[in-house]
């Protein structure tokens, strides 16, 4: 399951879950930038919880459910990161939505140490990491209003 | 009007005398102070399609047909290529098209450093195109790789010749100082790590080389491959919508570019080459290591003497000789002063411009040099920068275009003082501290650049220019400006660019060097745009032009009335309003500069030497600001750079082989989120009076300069240990604490 | 490559086995480990937390939030990796990871790789061994490790019981293996006995996501004290007592893990006394 829709694909054994999405369904949201599990630019949510797709075989997802910056379009994350300016060249802005979504969804009003250790495991080169504190808070904080 | 002039034109400090076409800029500059669009706060034009994961970067690219290259390069610092046998990689499943030394310029079959570009291949996937370079049969001579500093010197292995510098006369200087601080900095390889990755995807349309690529500079792209492939210039077309950083390293084609399209010239398909991780880290350029030995002489008042600097660059096998020295020679209004810069050859990677080169490492010297000489003489830091503010340029007593650092250092005064409180909360074996450090870099601009606008009869405006927006959030600056000028809200601006077929040339995104450079053009284009349709107002209201202006959305009369723009767009039904815009001439005669401090609080624990930056204040003059927003960003982001280079990170290689070991982000430690320290940064938004119809300049590179130092001035006055070298890292602070403990055994007061 | 996916032990018959893949992928990248077959053990191993009992196949993510578990270990987890990571790997995987020297990861024909020279020794090895480095000097990556040393724990492997401590072995010159399990066994279950009081303290080079320059656990059990450190050793390292860091044998490069072990491990000891 990705994004809501059922795929089935037809690749080797060793294939990786990130290599799926971009080459065969053509999800190119999710983006790489080391491929071995060290930058967090790829991260997608399996079954909620964000995972490294560039080191995670697509053969061991089975049923899960994968969510991609494409089936998180419309979350108010993507809203509240242009609001705040957190994305400069934005390659990583999609795995930091994508780890910041999962942590609002299982703590919809985080203090600052659970920001930061919930998103550090997703590196920015450009330093939005400030702003991206600002967009998360914005959205807990119409959490707390509604 | 156009006019040829001769002109100094500067990119990161290196400086060149030529002659250029320029237009004349006839527009007064806007009024200081926030206007209505420009000098506000703006979300960037491009924010959703990047968050949404909609941007296309060049890594996203899927051409049809398009395959996939893969590059054999050199794994030794230095070797020569005895055998080599491209048959078996030819014969390996999908492989389409393979090339050696013999076919192209940057494959070479003596290797001069690891990673050099031997051989390549296209294959129809990534991985196929792996296995056959792995099938390369390649056989090596591994010689001797020159990796030792003192070594290369002796020999006089550089890439360039030294340069030297001298003004007064050092030795009468240090005679004549009450004080002397003689000491040896350094500084270490740090590595860009973009996160995405160099690379280029070539594709051929008839005699046309297409070629998408990841770049800073799509005309410099441009030129060299033209060159390379023996074509008209504009018969290769560059494309770059959106990047994912460069942060100086993506200035040039690279041998991917060639390698793409040489492959797609053979296959006859488009070819994708990107590095992975790893030959980014080996191959796509770093800010070299530097060991600078300083001398700096000061009276009892603390005006400067002498500055005797002499810096090793240690290049690598390649690159350009960085103004290392430019702090040295600027900053300060000393009488003596005495350079020498030595870009040593090793068989070590080719450095590449990194956001700031020279002035990055020669500011963390020169800074924590003069630290240390206040401390000597009993003098406050701050004061001791302010007494020997420059007026004017020290090197040629021209006048700056307008400097504000006395104005920045006023501002961070308050920041300053927190020193008593910050050192107050010291508790058990954590020990705080502040520091500070002033900057200075380039960041003028000039030109050419030019920047084309048209407004359609649905009142909407499309600014289009051949630029590229690195991450830096120039499409939104340059959509402000447009707004700006004509009146208009921003949301009805579009800014296309990245594309050298659909717009004019545009300037580097370097140096801090895009919105001082193009946004003069994009505002002359605009008020082209403007003028004409006062013009086209003035006939259509029988009235005369002169009492006409444009605001908030209509043209207004200064005769009382006013209408609405679609009044004359609607007019024009399929006909549009073009305007022409260009980059006038920098002032003659005058320094164009970029200032600012910061001040850095800092907590260490002087057992573990654990090193915490607590706070960063940041304060830049770069003229008129125009996103505030942005603005904010861009020095986040640069002090966030600053603070890995001064901590984390470093470029570790083998000594035995002079390979890189620390290739993966595992191992080469960038900043993550839990390493961000509060940061507060402020920008003086005072319009230089001199500097095209704007005055704005550059904000790219300014923040990253001084971060080093305030932070070790920061951890000096926390411990009193003297620390020398970056990164800080907890071997250095434990040594720099032991030695300092050592002298206060021995009775020498320590340096606080 | 193979992908076999067992639903029970008994259907389990060789292959590399793969929890959370976050070690295996990349190695299998690297070509640093190869196989015909990979079994996704995840179906067959325990997991989560019963009683003193930790399944093989809990996540660290679990373990970083679980109250009930000694806070050491739970320490350990927390800082080690990152988010992501912890969601995915398993604490038998944890255990089991292969060292990160840079030598080693680059495949250079080193001690450990079954060559005759060590060549961060000679090389660049900030990052290394201050004990037992005399062949290979690389040092143990895993937190959890150090602090599951500390508390004396026991390791159920498919065929046999065995204390963590004999889980590890310093490799020689006729074996180069830093563990004792052998060829296609399992780790299945920790016990986890409860010190009165634990503790862990990390060093690193950047405040997270950093592999442990040293790391020092420590559990009080009555009177009794344990002391393991992660990061000084190829393997993880239990120390008598703070006084037999004067025993290290550190590198020119890593002699100042001394002396940062030396104020982590007094912290550490206050920390549970
Ligand atoms: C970038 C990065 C940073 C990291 N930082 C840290 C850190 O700071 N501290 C730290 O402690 N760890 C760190 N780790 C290690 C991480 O915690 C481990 O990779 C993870 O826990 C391994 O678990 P896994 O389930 O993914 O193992 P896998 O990758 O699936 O397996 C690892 C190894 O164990 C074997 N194996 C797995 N389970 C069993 C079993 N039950 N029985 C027998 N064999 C088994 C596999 O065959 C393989 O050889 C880091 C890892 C990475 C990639
Ligand atoms: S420390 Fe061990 S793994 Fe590293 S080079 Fe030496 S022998 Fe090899
Ligand atoms: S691309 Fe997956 S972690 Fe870097
Ligand atoms: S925005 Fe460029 S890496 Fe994060």
């Amino acid at each position: 399951m990705v994004n809501g829709g059922l795929h089935e694909v037809d690749v080797p054994v060793g294939t990786t879950l990130a290599d799926a999405l971009r080459d065969v369904l053509g999800l190119t949201g999710t983006k790489i930038a080391c491929g071995e599990g060290h930058c967090g630019a790829c991260t997608v949510q399996l079954d909620g919880v964000p995972v490294l797709s560039c080191i995670t075989l697509v053969h061991t997802v089975g049923e899960r459910e994968v969510t991609t910056i494409e089936g998180l379009r419309e979350h108010p994350l993507v809203q509240a990161f242009v609001e705040a300016d957190a994305t400069q060249c934005g390659f990583c802005t999609p795995g930091q939505i994508v780890s910041a979504a999962a942590l609002l969804a299982a703590t919809p009003r985080p203090g600052h140490d659970e920001i930061v250790h919930a998103m550090s495991g997703n590196l920015c080169r450009c330093g939005t990491y400030p702003k991206i504190e600002r967009a998360i808070e914005a959205v807990a904080a119409e959490n707390r209003g509604g | 009007m156009a006019r040829l002039i001769r002109t100094e034109k500067e990119v990161e400090g290196r400086y060149t005398e030529q002659w250029v076409v320029v237009e004349e800029d006839v527009l007064e500059q806007w009024p200081e102070g926030p206007l209505q669009t420009v000098g506000r706060p703006a979300t960037r034009v491009d924010g959703l399609a990047r968050a949404r994961g909609e941007a296309r970067y060049t890594q996203d690219l899927r051409l049809p047909g398009m395959l996939h290259a893969a590059v054999l390069r050199s794994p030794h610092a230095r070797a020569r290529v005895t055998r080599l046998d491209l048959e078996p990689a030819m014969a390996m499943a999908g492989i389409r098209g393979v090339i050696g030394p013999s076919d192209l310029e940057p494959l070479t079959n003596e290797p001069n450093y690891e990673g050099e570009a031997v051989a390549a291949v296209a294959a129809d996937t990534v991985a196929q195109a792996r296995a056959a370079v792995e099938a390369i049969d390649v056989e090596w001579e591994v010689l001797e790789p020159l990796l030792d500093a003192e070594q290369a010197l002796a020999q006089k292995s550089f890439v360039t010749n030294p340069r030297d510098y001298e003004r007064g006369d050092v030795e009468r200087g240090l005679a004549e100082a009450d004080a002397v601080v003689e000491a040896e900095y350094r500084t270490q390889s740090v590595l860009h790590n973009a996160l995405e990755t160099h690379q280029s995807a070539c594709e051929w349309e008839g005699d046309t080389l297409v070629v998408y690529t990841s770049t800073q500079f799509l005309w410099g792209v441009r030129d060299e491959v033209a060159k390379a492939f023996q074509l008209p210039k504009d018969k290769v077309r560059v494309i770059c919508r959106f990047m994912g950083g460069g942060f100086g390293a993506k200035g040039s084609a690279g041998d991917y570019t060639m390698i793409a399209a040489e492959l797609a010239k053979r296959t006859g398909r488009p070819v994708h080459c990107r590095l992975d991780r790893r030959e980014e880290n080996v191959n796509s350029g770093n800010r070299n290591p530097t060991i600078q030995k300083l001398r700096l002489g000061a009276r009892s008042d603390g005006t400067l003497t002498a500055i005797d600097a002499e810096y090793e660059c240690l290049l690598g096998w390649d690159g350009w000789l960085p103004p290392t020295a430019g702090p040295a020679q600027m900053l300060y209004a000393c009488e003596n002063v005495r350079t020498v810069e030595r870009g040593v050859r090793l068989n070590t990677p080719p450095m590449d411009a990194f956001r700031a080169p020279g002035f990055v490492e020669g500011t963390f010297g020169l800074e924590c040099a003069l630290d240390e000489l206040a401390a000597k003489l009993d003098l406050d830091p701050l004061e001791v920068r302010r007494r020997n503010h420059a007026d004017h340029d020290p090197m040629d007593e021209r006048p700056f275009s307008a400097k504000e650092l006395m104005e920045c250092y006023r501002r961070a005064e308050p920041h300053w003082e927190r020193r008593h409180e910050v050192r107050a909360r010291s508790e058990g074996p954590v020990q705080r501290g502040v520091g500070l450090a002033t900057q200075l870099w380039y960041g003028g601009g000039g030109p050419p650049s030019y920047a084309w606008v048209r407004l359609g009869g649905d009142g909407t405006v499309t600014v289009v220019t051949a630029m590229q927006d690195i991450g830096t959030g120039t499409r939104t600056a340059m959509a402000q400006i447009a707004a700006e000028e004509l009146g208009i809200p921003l949301e009805r601006v579009t800014v296309e660019l990245g594309d050298t077929a659909h717009g004019p040339y545009a300037v580097v995104s370097g140096g801090s060097s895009t919105t001082p450079s193009m946004g003069p053009a994009v505002r002359s284009a605009a008020a082209d745009v403007g003028r004409q349709l006062i013009e086209i107002a003035a006939q259509r209201f029988e009235t005369e032009e002169r009492v006409l202006r444009l605001e908030n959305g209509k043209i207004v009369s200064d005769l009382g009335g006013s209408w609405a723009i679609e009044d004359i767009t609607g007019l024009l039904e399929d006909g549009q309003i073009l305007g022409n815009g260009a980059r006038g001439p920098n002032p003659t005669g005058m320094r164009v500069l970029t200032f600012g401090i910061q001040v850095a609080e800092v907590a260490v624990d002087m057992e573990t030497g654990e090193v915490v930056v607590e706070r960063i204040y940041a304060v830049h003059d770069v003229g008129r600001v125009i996103n505030p927003l942005g603005a904010e960003s861009q020095i986040e982001g640069g002090i966030i750079q600053a603070i890995g280079h001064t901590l984390s990170e470093k470029r570790l290689l083998d000594p035995q082989t002079g390979k890189v070991l620390t290739r993966t982000l595992d191992s080469y430690k960038l900043p993550t989120f839990a390493d961000v320290p509060e940061i507060v940064a402020e920008l003086v938004d005072k319009p230089d009076a001199h500097l095209t119809n704007l005055g704005s300049k550059g904000l790219g590179e300014p923040p990253i300069v001084p971060t080093a130092a305030a932070i070790v001035n920061a951890i000096r006055d926390a411990t009193g240990a003297d620390v020398r070298e970056i990164p800080v890292d907890r071997e250095t602070m434990l040594r720099a604490l032991a030695e300092a403990r050592e002298r206060e055994k021995r009775g020498a007061p320590a340096a606080v | 490559m193979e992908l076999r996916q067992p639903s029970s032990l008994a259907d389990v018959d060789g292959g590399l086995p793969l929890a959370g893949g976050t070690e295996v992928v990349p190695l299998l990248r690297d070509g640093l480990v190869e196989a015909e077959t990979l079994v996704d053990i995840r179906a067959v191993v325990p997991k989560g937390v019963s009683g003193t009992t930790i399944g093989a196949g809990t996540l660290l993510a679990e373990l970083e939030a679980d109250p009930e578990i000694p806070s050491a270990l739970r320490e350990a987890c927390r800082l080690a990796a990152s988010p992501q990571l912890r969601s995915m790997g398993t604490i038998g995987g944890n255990l089991l990871q292969a060292t990160r020297c840079w030598y080693w990861r680059l495949k250079y024909p080193c001690f450990l790789h079954g060559g005759s020279t060590c060549h961060a020794r000679q090389g660049e090895h900030r990052e290394h061994a201050i004990f037992g480095n005399e062949q290979c000097a690389s040092a143990h990556p895993s937190d959890p490790a150090a602090a599951l040393l500390a508390v004396g724990a026991t390791v159920r492997t498919d065929r046999r019981e065995l204390p963590i401590g004999e889980l590890y072995r310093l490799p020689t010159e006729d074996d180069r293996n830093v563990t004792a399990l052998e060829p296609g066994e399992l780790i299945l279950e920790l016990e986890v006995p409860r010190p009165e009081a634990s503790h862990y303290l990390k060093a690193m080079d950047r405040a997270r996501w950093a592999f442990p320059l040293v790391g020092v656990a420590a559990a009080r059990f009555g009177d009794g004290v344990r002391l393991a450190l992660a990061g000084v050793a190829p393997i993880p390292w239990a120390l008598d007592s703070a006084d037999a860091l004067e025993q290290a044998t550190p590198l020119p490069g890593t002699a100042y893990k001394v002396e940062l072990a030396r104020p982590l491990i007094r912290r550490a000891l206050d920390a549970i006394a």
